[in-house]
């Protein structure tokens, strides 16, 4: 018995041993197994020396594992950091941006892009416009497309689109103010051209005739026409070395101008064009108290030429008001007219040089285009604006505003006329 | 338990039946605004042509008044399809119902904006004194900005605004009767011929008459918010007169 009970103890000690070699050689196999994903996982992260992670014992492949980890941390941290200056870097530009994935789902809009999503009216368009150029782009097609809208305000956009490597880019300029100046430049060089050779070519024409001319009344006539035409040309001259001075005086006194007197003497200036076209000039009294910190010729410069104009431009029988009102600090000098108005889409553009509304009626009148763009010009050296309302066919009134002086001045008796 | 699933898979069918509806709505919304949107542009760009008698122009409008058309037609289809398909009620329903009559309203004003273009074409080379002038470009904006808040309070849905566009039509009203005076004195100083001053009539209707189609946007603007419809109003009336009458 005893030696059956020794052999079964022999049996147990055996299967116990058996049990934790097993044991041993399942935790060497689990923790070479947990070393080598430890080391394949630090690799894949980009640990340094893949070497030192393979060979060495688990403890280091943790350290590797770790380092890649914080390396990567660090990487993603400078990644979200780039990725916000950049998109920081995209809403600050003017123009709009438009990024979408290779399904077309859109990633990043910046704040301008943002302004046509979910738009209305006019707005609208622009973003089915933007989608369509993200499609065309989608499918390899760049493409670049110019929208005006009316709005309002009217607008013109050029929508540009590429593709991307997984995706597209979208681009939205706002060209208004661009065009505007394109369209500002190109007829000015076509207005200054025309008003100034039209008098010179007629200068030329007419002493070529009048030179064989024999009939004392033809030549009588026609030397009238030169002395018409040579006043125009000197007119001309004259408003373009006043606009000259005025835009060379950036910064004219400041001294206080009563406005009533600027106002009597514009009013002086245009009494006998006045009196020819029948039309009155209607002055509503203004307090002497009210003063202009200014220089006094430009601003009579100014008035004059607003009188002028409302003069030239009204119906005989029509009257020109002109009123002044001041809350303190800015004086709002206006001059109102009933003639015929100027159409909307002219208003922008009346104080540019040499514009013309109407080209045919302007050499009528007798205008040199240069009137509004020296009102304009004095309007801005004394740091105040001129505004204009207008409809076609119910008159102009244009608004000086321009600084307060600071209240009655003393006039001498030459001054006040 | 078995119960308990099925039920849960008809929910979940019931949420993804009713967000694909919503979304279904949202697309019809967003095509109403853009289908506005064409009109809302095309009238300035109408008035500018009239006014500078611009061919090309004109033609342009004219013809992308077949877009309008097409666009307007696909809005139809997909409105009558959500009837047809996923049966809607309540809200939903006079969504659907005012989205239908909205589409007519705006196809239709573009369509008056093609005929102030056919009107340009035919009075072409005629002009026009600066009153008249004026009161065209005043009619025009007048217009435009009733459009644009009309389908602002379809937007917005915004039943006050809608129900202020009627007062608005006032003022192109009052300005409609202007215009008519001043082609009247326009003729008579010989400044436009008959033709002309016929034609001039015909465009300051068009633009009217656009006017009244925004006031219709609002009214049912109103309906879609409210439920309250204009005709409600004339049906009480009619209601009220027969009591009175069985009464007395």
């Amino acid at each position: 018995m005893p030696s059956r009970i020794a052999g079964a103890d022999a049996v147990v000690v055996g299967i116990a041993a058996a049990v934790v070699v097993l044991v041993i050689l399942g935790t060497v196999i689990s923790r070479h197994s947990v070393h080598r994903r430890v080391a394949a996982a630090a690799t894949r992260l980009g640990a340094a020396d893949t070497r030192l992670v393979q060979g060495r014992g688990l403890e280091r492949g943790l350290v590797a594992l770790d380092d890649a980890v914080e390396a990567h941390v660090a990487a993603l941290t400078e990644a979200e950091l780039h990725a916000s200056r950049l998109g920081a870097a995209l809403a600050a530009v003017p123009q709009g941006v438009v990024i979408c994935d290779g399904s077309g789902a859109v990633r990043f809009r910046n704040e301008f892009a943002e302004s046509f999503v979910n738009a209305r009216h006019a707005e609208a368009l622009v973003e089915q416009a933007i989608d369509e150029q993200l499609q065309a782009a989608l499918a390899g097609r760049p493409d670049r497309r110019s929208i005006e809208v009316y709005g309002p305000p009217r607008r013109a956009l050029v929508i540009m689109s590429m593709p991307l490597d997984d995706g597209a880019l979208c681009i939205i300029e706002d060209v208004s103010e661009r065009r505007r100046l394109e369209a500002v430049r190109r007829d000015f060089v076509a207005n200054i051209s025309h008003e100034l050779k039209t008098p010179v070519g007629a200068l030329g024409l007419l002493a070529e005739t009048l030179a064989e001319e024999r009939s004392p009344e033809v030549s009588a006539r026609l030397a009238r026409r030169l002395q018409d035409e040579a006043l125009r040309v000197g007119r001309i001259i004259d408003d373009l070395l006043d606009l000259s001075r005025i835009e060379a005086e950036e910064a004219p006194s400041r001294e206080p101008v009563p406005v009533h007197l600027v106002v009597a003497e514009a009013v002086d200036r245009v009494r006998s064009l006045a009196e020819r076209q029948q039309v009155t000039v209607d002055v509503e009294e203004i307090s002497e108290r009210q003063t202009i910190r200014g220089d006094r010729r430009q601003l009579v410069s100014a008035v004059a030429n607003l009188l002028e104009n409302a003069v030239k431009y009204s119906d005989p029988g029509g009257v020109v008001a002109v009123r002044s009102h001041t809350d303190g600090t800015w004086v709002e000098l206006a001059v109102r007219d009933d003639g015929v108005g100027i159409p909307s889409r002219d208003l922008e553009r009346i104080f540019e040089r040499f514009y013309r509304v109407d080209r045919a009626r302007s050499r009528e009148t007798g205008g040199t285009g240069l009137g509004l763009a020296i009102v304009r010009h004095v309007a801005q050296n004394h740091r105040g604006e001129v505004r204009v309302e207008s409809r076609e066919g119910e008159g102009s009134t244009f608004t000086l505003r321009l600084p307060a002086g600071p209240g009655p001045v003393a006039v001498t008796r030459a001054e006040a006329g | 338990m078995e119960e308990v699933w099925t039920v849960k898979v008809g929910d979940q069918h019931m949420d993804e039946a009713r967000r694909h509806f919503h979304e279904e709505l949202a697309a019809v919304r967003a095509e109403i605004v853009r289908l506005a949107g064409m009109v809302t542009e095309e009238i300035p760009r109408a008035t500018e042509a009239l006014l500078d008698g611009d061919l090309q122009a004109a033609e342009d409008i004219i013809v992308g008044d077949d877009v309008l058309d097409a666009l307007s037609l696909d809005i139809e289809d997909r409105c009558y399809q959500l009837l047809a398909l996923q049966q809607p009620v309540a809200g939903d329903l006079r969504t659907i119902v005012t989205s239908i009559r909205l589409v007519a309203e705006i196809e239709r004003s573009g369509d008056l904006v093609t005929n102030i273009m056919k009107g340009a074409r035919r009075m072409y080379g005629s002009e026009l004194d600066p009153r008249v002038r004026g009161l065209i470009s005043r009619l025009g904006e007048h217009v435009q900005k009733i459009f644009r808040l009309a389908m602002d309070s379809y937007i917005d849905g915004n039943a006050g605004l809608a129900s202020a566009l009627d007062d608005m039509d006032d003022t192109v009203d009052e300005l409609h009767a202007d215009y008519i005076q001043a082609i009247f004195e326009s003729h008579s100083t010989g400044t436009i011929d008959l033709q002309t001053a016929v034609q001039l009539a015909l465009i300051g209707r068009y633009y009217e008459r656009i006017a009244d189609h925004a006031v219709n946007i609002g009214e049912r603007v109103r309906y879609m918010v409210t439920g309250w419809l204009p005709e409600h109003t004339g049906a009480a009336r009619l209601a009220a007169a027969e009591d009175g009458e069985a009464g007395g």
